[in-house]
């Protein structure tokens, strides 16, 4: 008798690579179902939207995946390849949802859009498709929309939505100039208690603000063997190990570890972004070493340098290194011995980096956030120019006294965040015209710039006195 | 580190053992430990008696073949081997002749010398599919012996199957092994929950002082020998057991070493496991080896109807063998009858890492499949041809096949 013949093995496991992004959707969507609530309902009941603003954050996502399925499906006829056979293989919905997740909520469509198409086309598409991308698609698309559209994004609302942009000051707890420095009453007292931060009940990005069902998730998903664990607890634990230093080399207390792990994309970068699997090692100890030195990334971005997106940045520049990280981890499989120097250089990192950043701790005191560049006297008017800490950097202005009394208030450079509410508002004119400024009401969802520009007329009048 | 994969059996109860011992034809395979390169010792017309030499290979272990019956040589021919490939065989045609009386030697008589020369003249190899000559691993200095009755393949049983028959002879015989080297122990090593094994060692390992019966978890590649010596004595070696003073056999090689001391009886039978979907009834059954399958088959009550195919030697470890002229050698321990499955078509590699975390071997077979011209740094010759890194990728592509590849470039 003949029998058919085929190379082996002849058993195998019943999961498929389709089943593994299924199970990713499904974690996903509490997490979308949690931003409805958050960013639809909540402002719905409090009357700031309509009934059908309630589905908003369902449609900035929707409209995201649509995107990058439509540019994929374009993108496929134009090479004239089986649509929908590679459109099957591609996964083309994911780049999009996780690019809606990762920005703020008041980001226009446009932009959004633009988002998307960067992510699809530059992030996958032109590397070769699903599989043979370097970067994570999603975090390319944001940087690029972040870097370039950041003002914009910020001056149509940017994290907040209309109910927090009334009641919370201050964009997302990590917008300071530089990210996570500062005491309890600074940065979790804006917005409530650590629980809030659990629950998810803080201003960020659309998916990322709910700690709770993104820990959730994470169990669900490798327990299933669906992501990469070693990963997503490595990267948590080094934060928490390196914010835990920093926060005790300052009495700040057991609260600010946790702050730093719940606040930002960390969270949700470490479970969904980080473990991305074409993007991350596949050796263990190369997913170990991945890990760690996200941590140390991420920490040395948030204290270290003035630009927002400390997660984002470091999972793209940790996607560079993932062959060393495999190579590393390939001789490691045959003697760990291979990996020591890898372990000892993060280690080293961890404990220098710490102690960096908690030696340079001192920028609290109130007394820094105000210098007098240059007094002129001209005639019978005293021209102060001076720079003010403000709500996410410094506001440079002149202000000009004649016989003690301010008569013009000028402002020369500044980088606020929402300036465009303080000029339609008229602030500065109201500021002058006021008898007395410090009675002048803040405008609303700008009160941190609006106090800044208060102190510098205080401060400005104090010095003068004496 | 490599986390083990448990397989699903389709059957938990043992098959039934079942003896076909009296074939009209055999057909004894030229080949011995994977080498053609034989020195043939009859010619056609030849009368030949059960037991008697016929062929014996050329190279460093002069390993002899015998002809599981009495008859005539009719000729030669080319009959199917494991590897899908033909082989030269020897046919001899069953004149049902009565066997010689047998006669039985006490098994503790023998010294250290008399049994090497024993297992070299019978020709007694591994049987659990290496085919690796026994004389050479036990011409050495041991401290260990281990007994492997831990079968990887979820659906082969012939082991357990012999376990079940022939225990008191296994033990007594892996006592008497122990002694006569000068061992300090034989370990009997089990899968943790094959209970009816367990139970039927325990009644008789209590005579034996120096014999232990040791566990290991249920997952496959388990009983790898390397994994197994390492589980169990927690030693690691570079190239085989016995440099550090450990000898590991199979259960089956162990009851031919018995049956080789006990009665003289050189490498003619071994049990094999018939399974598959497609197969009418399924059996462990003791053959002579040169058997043609098509004879067991039918034997057995034949198969199904339907598109077939024909896998030799486990679905994770074997090949599909492209007709039934295949013939039973020393090392094919599994038949089975599957039907007939789709092509394979891979999808584009995610990059998961589980065929990293599942190789026994300590590889990383996505590497080795990235890597095209540098893949030689990568050691994929301690590959074991397990196929975990194939069973466990969920985009279903053939790494085995590649890291073979790359051992073979290597090589």
């Amino acid at each position: 008798m003949k029998f058919k013949t085929l190379t082996g093995p002849y058993l195998r496991e019943n999961q498929k690579a389709s089943v593994i992004m299924n199970h990713l959707m499904l974690a996903l969507i509490p997490i979308i179902i949690f931003t409805t609530y958050k960013n639809g309902y909540l402002p719905y009941r409090e009357g700031y939207y309509d009934f059908i603003m309630i589905f908003y954050p369902l449609f900035f996502i929707a409209i995201a995946a649509i995107t990058c399925v439509i540019t994929e499906t374009l993108f496929f006829w134009l090479r004239k390849e089986n649509v929908w056979e590679t459109l099957k293989k591609s996964h083309a919905i994911f780049p999009g949802l996780f690019v809606a997740l990762v920005l703020p909520i008041n980001t226009p469509i446009y932009i959004l859009i633009i988002g998307c198409l960067v992510a699809t086309i530059v992030g996958k598409l032109i590397f070769g498709g699903f599989g043979y991308n370097i970067f994570n698609p999603a975090l390319l698309g944001v940087l690029f929309v972040m870097s370039i559209y950041g003002a914009t994004i910020m001056d149509s609302g940017g994290y907040l939505n209309p109910y927090e942009a009334d009641t919370i000051s201050q964009a997302t707890p990590l917008s300071t100039e530089v990210e996570g420095i500062g005491g309890y009453s600074s940065l979790v007292e804006p917005y409530g208690q650590l629980s809030d931060f659990f629950i998810g009940t803080i201003p960020g990005t659309v998916g990322e603000t709910s700690a709770l069902l993104i820990i959730l998730a994470f169990f669900y998903l490798a327990i299933n063997r669906m992501i990469k664990w070693r990963i997503t607890t490595t990267y948590v634990a080094t934060v928490f190990i390196m914010t835990y230093l920093i926060g005790s080399l300052n009495d700040f207390g057991a609260w600010y570890p946790l702050f730093h792990i719940f606040s930002g994309g960390l969270l949700f970068g470490a479970v969904f972004m980080a473990t991305d699997p074409v993007t991350s090692p596949t050796t263990p100890v190369g997913q170990l070493l991945f890990g760690l030195f996200l941590g140390i990334l991420t920490v040395i971005l948030r204290f270290l340098s003035p630009y927002p997106e400390g997660v984002l940045t470091a999972i793209l520049t940790m996607n560079l290194l993932v062959f060393i990280l495999d190579k590393i981890g390939r001789r490691a499989r045959f003697n760990f011995a291979h990996s020591a120097f890898g372990f000892i250089i993060a280690w080293i990192l961890i404990v220098s980096v710490s102690l960096l950043v908690a030696s340079g701790f001192d920028r609290d005191s109130k007394d820094d956030d105000f210098v007098i560049n240059e007094i002129k006297e001209e005639d019978n008017q005293v021209i102060y120019n001076v720079s003010q800490r403000g709500f996410s950097g410094w506001i440079e202005a002149e202000v000009i006294l004649e016989n003690g009394a301010i008569v013009d208030f000028i402002i020369i450079a500044q980088t606020e965040s929402y300036w465009q509410r303080i000029e339609n508002a008229d602030y500065i004119t109201q500021l002058l015209e006021a008898d007395d400024f410090t009675e002048v009401d803040a405008v609303s969802s700008a009160t941190i710039t609006c106090d800044s520009l208060q102190a510098i007329l205080q401060n400005v009048q104090e010095d003068y006195h004496e | 580190m490599n986390r083990g994969v448990r397989l699903k059996k389709t059957s938990k109860k043992l098959y039934p053992l079942q003896k076909f011992l009296n074939p009209t034809k055999i057909y004894i395979p030229l080949i011995a430990h994977k080498s053609e390169n034989l020195t043939v010792l009859v010619k056609k017309d030849d009368s030949v008696i059960e037991g008697e030499m016929v062929a014996k290979s050329k190279g460093d272990f002069r390993i002899p073949l015998h002809t599981s019956i009495s008859g005539k040589v009719l000729d030669f021919t080319e009959k199917y081997y494991l590897n899908n490939q033909k082989v030269r065989c020897v046919v001899v045609e069953n004149e049902n002749v009565d066997k010689l009386g047998e006669e039985e030697y006490k098994l503790n008589d023998y010294t250290r010398e008399q049994v090497i020369n024993k297992l070299k003249e019978n020709g007694i190899v591994g049987l659990s599919g290496t085919g690796f000559p026994a004389y050479v691993k036990f011409d050495n200095d041991l401290k260990t012996l281990i007994v492997n009755a831990v079968e990887s393949d979820p659906d082969t049983m012939a082991d357990a199957a012999l376990l079940n028959e022939k225990c008191e002879e296994i033990l007594e015989v892996s006592d008497a092994l122990v002694e006569i080297f000068g061992m300090n122990e034989g370990l009997i090593a089990v899968k943790k929950n094959d209970w009816a094994d367990k139970k039927v060692i325990n009644n008789y390992i209590g005579t034996y002082v120096k014999l232990k019966l040791v566990e290991v978890p249920d997952y496959y590649t388990a009983g790898w020998e390397r994994e197994l010596v390492r589980r169990v004595k927690h030693i690691n070696y570079k190239n085989y057991p016995t440099e550090k003073g450990v000898i590991v056999c199979n259960v089956a090689t162990i009851y031919a070493i018995y049956e080789t001391l006990k009665y003289n009886q050189p490498l003619i039978e071994r049990i094999v496991t018939f399974n598959g979907d497609k197969l009418k009834n399924h059996a462990n059954v003791l053959v002579k080896i040169g058997t043609p399958v098509r004879d067991v088959i039918e034997f057995l009550g034949g198969t199904l109807p339907g598109e077939k195919m024909l896998i030799a030697n486990g679905p994770l470890m074997g090949a599909s063998i492209a007709s039934d002229d295949l013939v039973i050698s020393s090392d094919l321990t599994c038949v089975s009858v599957i039907s007939t499955q789709e092509e394979n078509i891979e999808s584009v590699c995610i990059r998961c890492g589980e065929c990293v975390l599942v190789c026994p071997a300590k590889l990383s077979p996505v590497l080795i499949k990235e890597a095209t011209e540098t893949a030689a740094q990568f050691r994929p010759h301690k590959c074991v041809s397990c196929g975990l890194c194939s069973y466990i990728c969920p985009a279903r592509i053939d790494l085995r096949t590649k890291v073979e590849k790359a051992k073979e470039d290597k090589a």
